[in-house]
């Protein structure tokens, strides 16, 4: 259908639109309009994407400036899936318009999902693949070839294929799924990875993970060219904050020093090695260095250059300074440089210290100054360069540590050093970590809001709103919660607080290994299993209660209790056990066994995996999924939260459980013929529930935010009675679905209000006659 | 003893019947739930379900009550082309979940004996059909009753198996495996259903039951199943893919009563869909009755019995019809038996309610002859129903009688 919004006509893909949709969009619309941020929770299941696309790409259609459109997901599925939509979209625009539209839309993802080389991509691991993918792509390599015929580098036919084409015009114009894209790379024998990257300039819009954007040490190679006025929207935005934390921090372990002094030793070799044969090279970087140009001037060539660990706008733009100029005296540089950290290692208490501190006894001790430490990334790739190193693994430890050294001096506010030297509380043998943890999501997140004039944030789940602006540190033009609209209510959300015995449950770390909770959480998972059809979905705050509550289940017979009604699949750490479970659960499901799947709120099935219709009839949340509260980052990153923006412990700790508790519950709602139970149980949460988001809120009525599991189970019990009746479609026109006439209607009435709060004396004016017939005809219509 | 039994239990039904038309509607969401003790029930608040309307009268309920028991027994009236000469294989959970006392007196109690009900009715109104009687218990399927045409023997069955305690799992293949090879040497020209009562929410199979599913398809079976507490996704395919992508005939019942009409539902023959559709001549015999003085051998039991009906084919005796002549296999029927399946294909049209007037032609219910009662004072409701055809008035027992038994108007037939 087509609608205008203000002067803006939309082409909606489909022929009714829900009301939230419509908000939506109008709210998108205003602050494109207007230049600035927002923040938006959509239910999930209430077609999100496609709102989003359809509104931006009409967007930038329409308006001259033909704004650059950038689209963030959160996983390969994702992003593939608003492929797919974006694909739906533009051949509707096609078929409305009646011309195809110059409008070129890619979506980027590692070289590892892309990778058509058969010697490179059976490779498992992302990383082999990048440093054999880089090996047979660089400039060096090919240079080496067409020089002297140098016979030991392979090059990528797949990669030589595409400068044989034009450079701006790699694929034909239209928007490529990952599936679509490889074939067509595959029939024209080129590499996908790289034409993605290479016409990232050209396209329209581009979809690819929110990494690509956050982290600074690829965010350089990829998104530098994207222009200020393009439109940014995070979506799945509600873990954005800790993706920037992550991609600021850095974690060293022995094994990694010592690699790295390993590689500091083999760096060596390779330099006198090249001084005996090639001394002009070296000295030829060094009498660079000497007149002052930097580092990446000299390395001003195309994408696989820098990977500078800090943001780009954190850079020092001068000179590399004298005492690491020459290639031998920066390794010995480093070495001295990991000895200190070896030795700092060997301390056997906790510290934590800011890097200030550090590096103020790291000049005591070593003479080692700022300065030349924040050099090191830079130094270390121009040094690899002029040594023409191919395989950049060897030196993968040592390249961390040059990241290190940058990191910790460059950046003074929001960081922190914390040296863990046993890994759990009660081991006996060190195995230290050095941790350098970014405490400050804002830094990262900073440089996108200071170049980008529009940036949306938006998920199913990030209530509270005014949490991200406060913690991301930027401003907002709208925040919004959107409600779903429901022809009848197709989720029950409920709060357990005891069990049938009427003893309070909880999952408070003193008392849940209690034998009467544990036994409480027991009959209620039995109780639900064998109410619940095909799938049930359970959720647990952590691994380690995860197992002790399950191997207590065990010796209480519940388990075999529940065995009688559901296969029980358990999540792991493992990802490929994991696959394999989630493989079986969705078998089980199916074909009528039905199943439980038992796992994590913070695990990878709480964040990606979609447990719609049959695969999730019941989502059971144990316990509040609070992070571990000994946890030492945590602990510094809360009283970094409390010093600089004012956000207590207490918020913060009880908003970040809350959001994964809210992001289990709506992995069972996908859509609107979609239904599900919701339950939460612990007895803390009836105090939390207005910090569940908007839309689950209003559907947990009071009644239900304090019941026993008997009543639960009554509840539940009729609930699916009601929801396996057929629905009459009918019911939900004009109430949670739209067609375009009652979208005109509503459009003509809120311009009403509108010019009854203009007028501002409370008369809502009258209407004129002609509009009064054409409201009266939509009405009938 | 038994027959007293029936006798009573008819009467509950039809007391039942015209309770439950009242209160189905509003009451189908304060039903209660859990079973047991009335303590451990779901809390009813009857008061909710009696709102009085603006002006503080409870006219507004009443005749909104009457009109949602008109609803109920409007149905499509357009004539299609059935199937009316069914096979119907019966498929009953004996799982241990049908000891859940949430339908009193318990699920396997209250199931066979709507299930006893709906036979009764369902050879009433389909004569000519033959059905099979299978549990499934213990994760196996057992046939209790073979495919007949004879209620009796059925309602017989289920009386035995009503001691029997229900037993571990459920597994609908094994019993749709079964059923197929009752089904599987039915003529093209009768249907082929399987009526699934299905009071788990798991089935435990010996293989894939999504191959079984496969083969329902291609040999014509068609899938009904009445689930009994939630929904099912593999009954949910079952049926979607047995019934042509209609997903309608899988339904869960909402209480006793939704659990009864559910069950009458599957009593109307199911529509010929365009696939299936091929236009056979079917050969039956009308055999006449014959009293004869001295007893003879009859060709179905083996004994001697003094009157019967003789096949017009070969002659021979049997004793009752509907049946299937033992020596020539061909198919033997009265004539009245048909006319009792024929209202199925050409359903008697619904009445319309009459509009609010001043004043009416009659004051009287022409097929009750009690009066019409005098709502002048409010005006909501006319409380008088019309035949299109003949006009005449009648009050809505009347038509919910006329429509549910006698598939005739009283009126058009006295013109």
């Amino acid at each position: 259908m087509k609608f205008f919004i203000d002067d803006l006509p939309v082409l909606f893909p489909y022929p009714r639109i829900y009301p939230e949709q419509y908000a939506y969009m109008s709210d998108i619309k205003k602050t494109l309009d207007v230049g600035g941020n927002a923040i938006l929770e959509m239910p999930s299941g209430t077609g999100k994407t496609v709102s989003l696309l359809s509104l931006t790409v009409a967007y930038q259609m329409h308006y001259p400036e033909h704004r650059k459109i950038v689209y963030c997901s959160r996983t390969m599925s994702e992003i593939e899936k608003a492929l797919i939509e974006l694909k739906g979209l533009m051949e509707y625009r096609t078929r409305e318009l009646g011309y195809v539209e110059d409008f070129r839309g890619l979506g980027l993802t590692s070289r590892k999902n892309l990778c058509l080389n058969p010697s490179v991509n059976k490779e498992r691991k992302g990383t082999v693949v990048d440093e054999k993918c880089r090996r047979m792509t660089n400039g060096l390599a090919k240079k080496r070839i067409q020089e002297d015929g140098a016979t030991d580098v392979e090059l990528c036919e797949y990669h030589e294929n595409l400068y044989e084409l034009e450079p701006d015009n790699l694929v034909p114009p239209g928007v490529y799924s990952f599936e679509r894209l490889t074939e067509y790379c595959k029939d024209k024998k080129t590499c996908p990875y790289f034409t993605i990257r290479r016409m990232i300039p050209f396209c329209n819009i581009i979809i690819y993970s929110y990494h690509y954007l956050l982290d600074p040490k690829i965010s350089e190679r990829v998104s530098q060219e994207l222009s200020k006025d393009a439109i940014v929207i995070f979506d799945e935005a509600h873990n954005i904050d800790n993706v920037c934390i992550e991609s600021l921090s850095l974690d060293l372990t022995n094994d990694m020093l010592k690699k790295a002094s390993r590689g500091a030793t083999s760096l060596n070799r390779r330099i006198d090695d090249v001084k005996k044969t090639d001394a002009k090279k070296l000295q030829d970087e060094y009498d660079k260095l000497v007149q002052g140009l930097s580092a990446q001037e000299i390395i001003n060539n195309d994408e696989d250059a820098m990977e500078t660990p800090v943001l780009s706008s954190d850079l020092l733009k001068e000179a590399v300074p004298g005492n690491i100029r020459r290639a031998e005296h920066f390794v010995a540089f480093l070495k001295r440089f990991i000895e200190y950290l070896k030795t700092k290692m060997k301390v056997l208490s906790v510290t934590s210290e800011t890097p200030t501190m550090f590096l103020q006894k790291l000049k005591e001790l070593t003479f080692i100054e700022r300065k030349p430490l924040r050099f090191c990334a830079e130094r270390f790739s121009l040094l690899v360069r002029t040594l023409e190193i191919q395989d950049i693994e060897e030196y993968a430890a040592l390249k961390d540590i040059t990241k290190f050294a940058t990191l910790v001096s460059t950046y003074e506010q929001g960081f922190q050093l914390i040296l863990e030297p046993y890994e759990t509380e009660n081991a006996t043998v060190p195995n230290p970590i050095l941790r350098f943890t970014c405490l400050d999501a804002s830094i990262a997140i900073k440089p996108i809001f200071e170049k980008f004039s529009s940036v949306i944030i938006t998920s199913g789940t990030i209530s509270p709103l005014d949490m991200y602006p406060r913690m991301l540190d930027f401003e907002t033009v709208i925040q919004e919660s959107y409600t779903m609209t429901l022809a009848k209510k197709s989720f029950l959300p409920m709060i357990i607080t005891k069990g049938s015995d009427q003893v309070a449950i909880s999952s408070r770390f003193e008392i849940r290994n209690d034998p009467s909770i544990v036994r409480n959480y027991g009959s209620m998972l039995i109780e639900f299993a064998k109410i619940t059809p095909d799938g049930l979905v359970v959720f647990f705050p952590s691994y380690l209660y995860m197992e002790s509550i399950i191997s207590m289940w065990q010796s209480m017979h519940i388990l075999d209790e529940v065995w009688k009604y559901k296969l029980i699949l358990v999540e792991t750490p493992d990802a490929q056990e994991t696959a394999l479970a989630l493989e079986t659960y969705r078998t089980a499901c199916s074909n009528g066994r039905g199943a439980v799947l038992l796992s994590v709120a913070r695990g990878k099935v709480s964040e990606g995996i979609d447990f719609d219709h049959q695969y999730g009839r019941t989502v059971l949340m144990i316990g509040i999924p609070f992070q571990y509260t000994e946890s030492r980052i945590l602990k510094a990153r809360l009283e970094f939260l409390r010093d600089h923006y004012q956000i207590r412990e207490n918020d913060f700790l009880s908003f970040d459980a809350m959001r994964h508790a809210a992001q289990c519950l709506g992995r069972v709602l996908r859509g609107k013929d979609d239904y599900g139970i919701m339950v939460l149980a612990d007895r803390r949460f009836a105090r939390k529930k207005n910090q569940l988001p908007k839309w689950i809120a209003q559907g947990l009525s009071d009644a239900d935010v304090n019941l026993s599991t008997d009543m639960a189970i009554a509840n539940a019990k009729q609930f699916l009675r009601t929801m396996a009746q057929p629905q009459n479609p009918k019911d939900q026109e004009g109430v949670s679905i739209w067609d375009i006439n009652q979208l005109q209607a509503f459009q003509l009435e809120q311009q009403h209000h509108q010019l009854a709060e203009i007028d501002g004396d409370g008369d809502v004016p009258m209407l004129t006659h002609e509009e009064e017939l054409e409201l009266a005809e939509l009405n009938d219509l | 003893m038994d027959d007293s039994d029936e006798y009573i239990s008819d009467v509950e039904a039809i007391q039942v019947k015209r309770r439950s038309t009242r209160k189905s509607q509003v009451k189908s969401d304060l039903k209660g739930a859990n079973g047991g003790y009335s303590w451990e029930d779901e809390y009813q608040r009857s008061w909710d379900i009696v709102k009085e309307d603006e002006a503080g009268s409870l006219a507004g309920i009443v005749s909104g009550l009457i009109e949602s028991k008109k609803k109920r027994i409007i149905k499509n009236v357009t004539p299609f082309q059935r199937g009316i000469i069914r096979n119907l294989i019966l498929v009953i959970d004996m799982s241990s979940s049908m000891l859940e006392k949430d339908l009193r007196p318990n699920r396997h109690a209250l199931t066979i004996t709507n299930v006893i009900q709906f036979i009764t009715e369902f050879f009433d109104q389909n004569p000519i059909s033959q059905l099979g009687i299978i549990v499934m218990r213990n994760g196996i399927a057992q046939l209790v009753s073979q495919v007949s045409g004879n209620p009796q023997d059925h309602i017989d069955a289920l009386k035995s198996i009503k001691k029997l305690e229900p037993k571990g799992d459920p597994s609908l293949q094994n019993a749709l495996e079964m059923s197929r090879g009752l089904l599987l040497h039915v003529a093209s020209h009768c249907t082929r259903e399987v009526l699934v009562v299905f009071g788990s929410l798991l089935t435990i199979d010996p293989g894939n039951i999504h191959k079984t599913v496969k083969s329902l398809v291609e040999e014509k079976v068609r899938v009904k199943i009445i689930g009994l507490s939630a929904q099912v996704s593999i009954c949910k395919e079952i049926c979607k893919k047995t019934n042509f992508n209609d997903e309608s005939s899988y339904k869960v019942i909402l209480n006793e009563h939704h659990f009864k009409d559910l069950l009458t539902e599957a009593v109307v023959p199911l529509p010929v869909n365009k696939i299936n559709k091929s236009f056979t001549l079917v050969k039956m015999g009308f055999p006449s009755r014959v009293s004869q003085d001295t007893p003879s051998f009859c060709s179905c039991h083996s004994k001697l019995t003094y009157g019967g009906y003789v096949c017009p084919n070969c002659k021979s005796k049997v004793c009752s019809l509907p049946t299937i002549c033992p020596c020539c296999n061909m198919m033997l029927i009265l004539s009245t038996h048909l006319a009792r399946s024929y209202h199925h294909l050409i359903p008697l049209k619904n009445f319309e309610e009459v509009p609010v007037a001043d004043e009416y032609d009659s004051t009287q219910c022409f097929a009750c002859q009690s009066e019409f009662p005098d709502f002048i004072a409010n005006k909501t409701t006319s409380s008088r129903y019309r035949c299109v055809d003949c006009n005449q008035h009648f009050c809505i027992d009347c038509d919910v009688f006329i429509h549910e038994m006698m598939h005739n108007c009283p009126g058009c037939e006295n013109i």
